[in-house]
């Protein structure tokens, strides 16, 4: 194999050969980042990890208000100490049994729906293709409240999210002619797939008595406040083996914003790839549902700012998980505070602040 | 006719035998197609060819001959509907990709990239093949990243976006890619079709230096007869989705064989400066004159 012939031979490239060229110390391309140890070299563009400590550190400030700020006003010491349970009382109950579950569902949550979005946005080339616009979101949704709904209580909401998301994934993947599909169609059957299932949520809680409606109302609008312990902890699993995943796969996705030819022309297995991609996807859109509901706006709005801080550098994973986090945590702390005592669930709040923020960054970067 | 040109020249055998005598990249009975079953349209319909080493082959043929068609097959982008497409005398089917892709390396006829991406990003994606999870940059990656732009001399314009630049800088910001990969083998799907006259010529003449000097082996689908002829060793015409004539473009080309090809009438001299067939006179045939006007 002429493996290292073509910088050797003279006529392909004589600046490198020549001794004095600065070329030949090696050195990071422009806009990345570059570490060796022995064998392993790393390299990572710049501005996707400045944008991630950038968006890492805003998301820690918000949490600290969010623990802060309610009905129960806090400084920022007593809450802290709240955490780990010193100090009074009602403090300790106010943070450890209130407010740092909900922040966490609220960051896990966020942090899901926009890798998902992030995820499926580059497997279809189409940035408007997220979990929630392609029906998985109103899937997932559709199955649970017929659980609710039917059974009286909900009974194991992943479960039930997963299934509703997964086929919602699969009818819309049918419809298009499968996971090869790109562009419009896969699109255009996913929206419709949605409407169906945002009908069916709609007749069956028009069908049932008011009380058993009001019970599953959260899960029609996207509420942190009816979440439950177990489909919390369900949503940290599928965090923690869904981030480390999605950022192991990065490369490949990275090289999947080609077209398909050049992909596979480079050694990628295309068809694979996109397998597990939108697996990683569906799951982390039912887990963030089932915690949640559908505010699939985050999976909108997360990575668009990402990509935006990015400079649209690669395949933004981990700044998209970090801006949906605090898009997320910020949009509860809103909904909490702005009407109190009123609460404005989050999925109100995403829809009401991320609609025009979407529509001003889709439209003042016309690329 | 022409058919009985398809015979290696010495000099090609004397290249391909210092390795095995058959040439590294070749078709058997290859068929490809598109569609689903009912309306199932044969592109390419059993054909074998060799492609020799170390030579610069061009395919040409009327528009929808199939050309592009089995380059993406050479380049296992298509699956094929029977006979296989042999890469060191294994099916490239069963190969793994990343073997095919330290091997072949394609520039598609068709340029889109992502947003954001620069010349030096697109070219490093092609050292992508030779790189892995955990060595994701070396040192022999930036020179040759670097040699493949100063060869397709898009190099000064290296942390420009594609996005803002012209078809032709495009198109040289591609070939530095594909050069990238390294590969002993080249598909290149009309290389020249965005470029300017002095760009064209820069960059038929780097391929044949790619095949004479570095012994890569190059199969380019080209429009132009005229360049084919100029620049190929090898010249491969297709039409309706098989080879009616293979070998030297100087002796395969002939006003029979253009006429069939393209349906048009042309005079054949040498070049006076490098003996290969030069097209003059070049107008519709009488049949198609006569035909169009009754």
């Amino acid at each position: 194999m002429p493996e290292t012939k073509l910088y050797r031979s003279p006529t392909f490239c004589s600046a490198v050969s020549t001794p004095t060229s600065p070329l030949s110390i090696a050195s990071a391309p422009a806009g990345t980042l570059w570490w060796r140890w022995g064998a392993v070299s790393l390299l990572v563009y710049r501005a996707p990890l400045l944008a991630a400590c950038g968006l890492l550190a805003a998301l820690l400030m918000s949490s600290l208000a969010s623990l802060t700020l309610g009905s129960a006003g806090l400084d920022l010491l007593d809450a802290l100490k709240a955490i780990f349970g010193i100090g009074e009382f009602m403090h300790v109950f106010v943070v450890q049994e209130l407010r740092l579950p909900r922040l966490l569902a609220g960051m896990g949550t966020g942090a899901a729906f926009a890798l998902a979005g992030c995820l499926m946005q580059t497997l279809a080339g189409n940035r408007l293709a997220t979990p929630g616009i392609i029906g998985i979101d109103n899937g997932a949704t559709a199955f649970a409240v017929a659980s609710v709904v039917g059974l009286g209580a909900s009974i194991a909401p992943p479960a039930m999210a997963l299934s509703g998301a997964v086929v919602a994934m699969a009818l819309a993947f049918g419809l298009s002619g499968g996971i090869g599909t790109r562009g419009y169609r896969f699109l255009v059957a996913g929206i419709g797939v949605g409407a169906l299932f945002g009908a069916g949520t709609q007749l069956m809680l028009a069908r049932v008595s008011i009380d058993v409606a009001n019970n599953a109302y959260p899960w029609t609008v996207g509420s942190l406040n009816a979440r439950d312990a177990n489909s919390v902890i369900w949503l940290g699993i599928a965090m923690l083996i869904g981030l480390p995943l999605a950022l192991w796969l990065g490369r490949g996705l990275n090289t999947l914003r080609f077209t398909d030819r050049v992909a596979t022309g480079l050694g990628l297995p295309v068809a694979r790839m996109r397998l597990m991609i939108l697996w990683l996807s569906v799951v982390l859109t039912a887990a963030a549902v089932a915690v949640a509901g559908p505010v699939g706006m985050v999976a909108l709005v997360g990575p668009e700012i990402a990509r935006y801080l990015s400079r649209h550098k690669g395949v933004p994973l981990l700044a998209s998980a970090l801006a949906g986090a605090l898009v997320m945590v910020l949009a509860d702390l809103a909904g909490r505070t702005l009407l109190s005592p009123l609460e404005v669930p989050v999925g109100i709040v995403m829809a009401v602040v991320g609609s025009p923020y979407l529509l001003w960054i889709l439209l003042r970067s016309p690329r | 006719m022409s058919v009985d040109a398809k015979q290696y020249s010495p000099a090609q055998q004397d290249c391909a035998s210092h390795l095995s005598l058959a040439p590294t990249l070749k078709t058997d009975a290859l068929t490809l197609g598109y569609g689903v079953r009912k309306q199932r349209v044969k592109v390419i319909d059993g054909l074998t060819l060799g492609l020799p080493d170390g030579k610069v082959t061009a395919i040409v043929g009327p528009n929808g001959c199939g050309k592009s068609t089995l380059l993406a097959g050479l380049a296992r982008l298509q699956l094929p509907e029977s006979g296989s497409v042999l890469l060191e005398g294994k099916d490239i089917q069963h190969l793994k990709r990343r073997d095919v892709a330290q091997r072949i390396a394609l520039l598609p006829q068709e340029t889109h990239s992502p947003e954001g991406v620069t010349v030096h990003e697109l070219v490093r994606f092609g050292r992508q093949p030779h790189q892995g999870a955990l060595s994701q940059w070396s040192q022999q990656d930036q020179s040759v990243v670097t040699a493949a732009m100063v060869a397709a001399d898009i190099e000064s314009l290296s942390e420009r976006e594609l996005s803002s630049m012209s078809g032709g800088q495009r198109q040289r910001a591609w070939i530095a890619m594909a050069l990238a990969q390294q590969t002993p083998l080249l598909l290149l799907d009309e290389p020249t079709s965005a470029l300017d006259l002095g760009h064209q010529i820069e960059v038929f003449e780097l391929i044949q230096r790619l095949a004479h000097v570095e012994d890569k082996t190059i199969v380019m689908v080209v429009h132009d007869l005229a360049s084919a002829c100029r620049y190929a060793d090898h010249l491969v015409a297709m039409h309706a989705g098989r080879v009616i004539a293979e070998g030297p473009p100087a002796e395969v080309v002939t006003p029979a064989l253009v006429r069939q090809l393209y349906g048009v009438e042309c005079r054949l001299i040498p070049d006076p400066d490098t003996g290969t067939p030069l097209l003059i006179g070049v107008r519709r045939t009488h049949e198609r004159l006569s035909g169009s006007a009754t």
